[in-house]
């Protein structure tokens, strides 16, 4: 019995070791190709080159031009610009709204609060192609441009659930003896938000902006429908890159992305560590 | 100004914007998309303004008996969209039970980093993780490289561009969504319930069918709720791991939307996805509140 039950405690960590192997052994395989020189076959290693990283930099490069291109050093800046554009946009509007939501279904209680609550979830769980075409529907219908703008506002319907579930968790925990010994010492409604409740509840505010911000740069599909022709992001750069065959400057692209990707999420993890 | 009269204010202050935003550019976007898919499609890709049933008639192979005979492909591409779904989330549940349990029992320090470890590809972007199994899946990828140059086989496999590779790519994907609701109720479980069963004679596997899984199956059942339904409709993962050959419902909607341009069908199978989605939803409410219901009754 003893035996048998150290084979299985041996068996489960194994399990488990297999299982993160599962998740990152692809993530790091990728970023050491990413630094593979030979430009046909990716996965053979020929040697070590930073090629790729100049060339998606824009840096003049000793590949030959007919030879492998990027599509266009411009036009993934471009992407890049454009997702950073309307991710701060998103982010803003998102964030401002959900924390108003958030407060105000904390703060009060009135008729139809529940049924706020679930509908405050829905945009979350809608499948994102259903959201995405009836938001392309409704914006050709309403004769709205298909663009910048109607990216924003179809981002912004799914990611104010968002900062509202992260900012409600935070109002959850909350001590509210604060807030009323703020009011018996003097304290006006307004004085007391400013200095009591906004402090307490920021980490709340600005974890959830952080997240709003990271799906909106990474969101695909929605944007995918609503953005017309003229636009395009990092997301859609790269999805229509894989769609027309892979060059090696993809991968440098990738390792880069995730690179950003995994200090930004680890800083703001990191800091909601610290905080609790 | 009364107290109750300046909370109302508040109120409004706090809500109305948000209220007519979500209004306006949520519940009124799915609406006109439910309007759309009863009517009929134009010829040249716009809509006509009549009442039109068939587009769900299509879905089942009853089509507009004018134009199509019976055609069954459609509910074959929705019958194949549920069973990869259902698979998908049957091997993500077998990849993430065992590893939470191993997670759970380990102290607080490392419990939190393996947490942070599981998390931290969700912030990452999604598109790239895709397509980092291209790299390793494809004809001339790691997998076949390394088979290949070692002797074992003497012509690349077919592992891209099949249904191992879609169900490969989603589990991959949506981890950390079935981890997390399954590790809290395995964390939460009781343990003295399971040495009890043990210590009244019942064999491990007896333990676990009757003790461990019923305890954990609300996690289980959350995380596969919250797995299925982005699979159900996606269209990423078989439009980069599935090529041409494969179709599922999310590719086919995207078809009828940007190539075929026939948007009342469109909408039609987007309302199925959709009550699909609600179904389960609804289903999952009703049994939690149940189990609730009975935990208070038992009390």
């Amino acid at each position: 019995m003893k035996i048998a039950q150290t084979l299985f405690r041996g068996g489960l960590v194994a399990y488990t070791g297999l299982f993160f192997a599962f998740i990152y052994i692809p993530l790091v395989v990728i970023a050491v190709y990413s630094f593979n020189s030979n430009p046909v076959n990716m996965m053979t290693w020929t040697g070590f080159t930073t090629e790729w990283y100049a060339q998606v930099l824009g840096f003049k490069t000793t590949v030959s031009e007919n030879a492998l291109y990027i599509e266009s050093t411009g036009q993934l800046l471009q992407a890049v610009w454009n997702s950073l554009v309307i991710a701060t946009s998103t982010t803003l509007i998102a964030t401002v709204f959900g924390t108003a939501i958030a407060i105000g279904l904390y703060r009060f209680d009135f008729l139809g609060q529940r049924f706020y609550r679930v509908i405050m979830f829905m945009p979350m769980l809608m499948p994102d192609i259903v959201l995405g075409i009836a938001l392309l529907i409704f914006f050709v219908n309403s004769g709205i441009h298909l663009g910048l703008t109607t990216i924003i506002i179809g981002q912004c319907t799914f990611l104010i659930s968002y900062v509202f579930i992260v900012v409600s968790a935070r109002l959850a925990g909350m001590d509210r003896t604060l807030e009323n010994a703020s009011a018996d010492l003097g304290a006006d409604e307004w004085t007391t938000f400013r200095r009591v409740v906004l402090p307490q509840l920021l980490p709340g505010i600005v974890g959830g902006a952080l997240l709003a911000f990271i799906i909106s740069m990474d969101d695909l599909v929605i944007t995918y429908f609503i953005a017309g022709v003229d636009v395009t992001t990092l997301p859609m750069f790269i999805f229509a890159m894989l769609r027309r065959g892979i060059k090696p400057e993809i991968n440098a692209i990738a390792v880069m992305m995730l690179t950003f990707s995994f200090v930004v999420a680890s800083l703001g993890l990191y800091l909601r560590s610290r905080q609790k | 100004m009364s107290i109750a009269s300046r909370r109302r204010v508040q109120l409004a202050v706090l809500l109305g914007p948000v209220s007519l935003f979500l209004a306006v550019f949520f519940l009124g976007p799915l609406a006109i998309m439910m309007v759309t898919s009863f009517l009929a499609p134009g010829l040249y890709g716009g809509v006509e303004w009549t009442f039109y049933p068939h587009n769900f008639g299509r879905i089942l192979g009853f089509a507009d008996p004018m134009f199509e005979d019976f055609d069954p492909v459609y509910i074959a591409i929705f019958i194949r969209s549920v069973k990869i779904a259902a698979l998908t989330v049957l091997a993500a549940l077998l990849v993430c039970y065992p590893a939470a349990f191993c997670i759970a029992r380990l102290s607080e320090r490392w419990k939190n980093f393996c947490l942070f470890l599981i998390t931290l590809p969700f912030f990452t972007s999604l598109i790239v993780r895709l397509f980092v199994w291209v790299l390793i899946l494809r004809q001339t990828g790691l997998v076949n490289e390394m088979l290949m140059s070692t002797g074992m086989i003497a012509r690349p496999l077919d592992l891209i561009y099949t249904d191992g590779a879609i169900i490969l790519g989603m589990v991959y994907v949506f981890i950390p969504f079935m981890f997390m609701p399954v590790y809290a109720s395995v964390e939460k479980l009781d343990w003295t319930l399971v040495r009890a069963s043990l210590d009244l004679g019942a064999g491990p596997i007896r333990t676990f069918w009757r003790i461990i899984l019923p305890l954990t199956a609300p996690g289980i059942i959350g995380g596969a709720i919250i797995v299925f339904i982005p699979a159900l409709g996606n269209f990423v993962v078989p439009a980069v791991l599935g090529g041409a050959k494969v179709m599922m419902l999310g590719n086919l909607i995207e078809q009828q939307f940007l190539a075929a341009r026939n948007w009342p069908f469109g909408s039609a199978l987007a309302m199925l996805v959709m009550s699909v989605m609600l179904v389960l939803l609804l289903v999952y409410v009703f049994a939690s509140s149940r189990r609730g219901a009975d935990a208070a009754l038992n009390r």
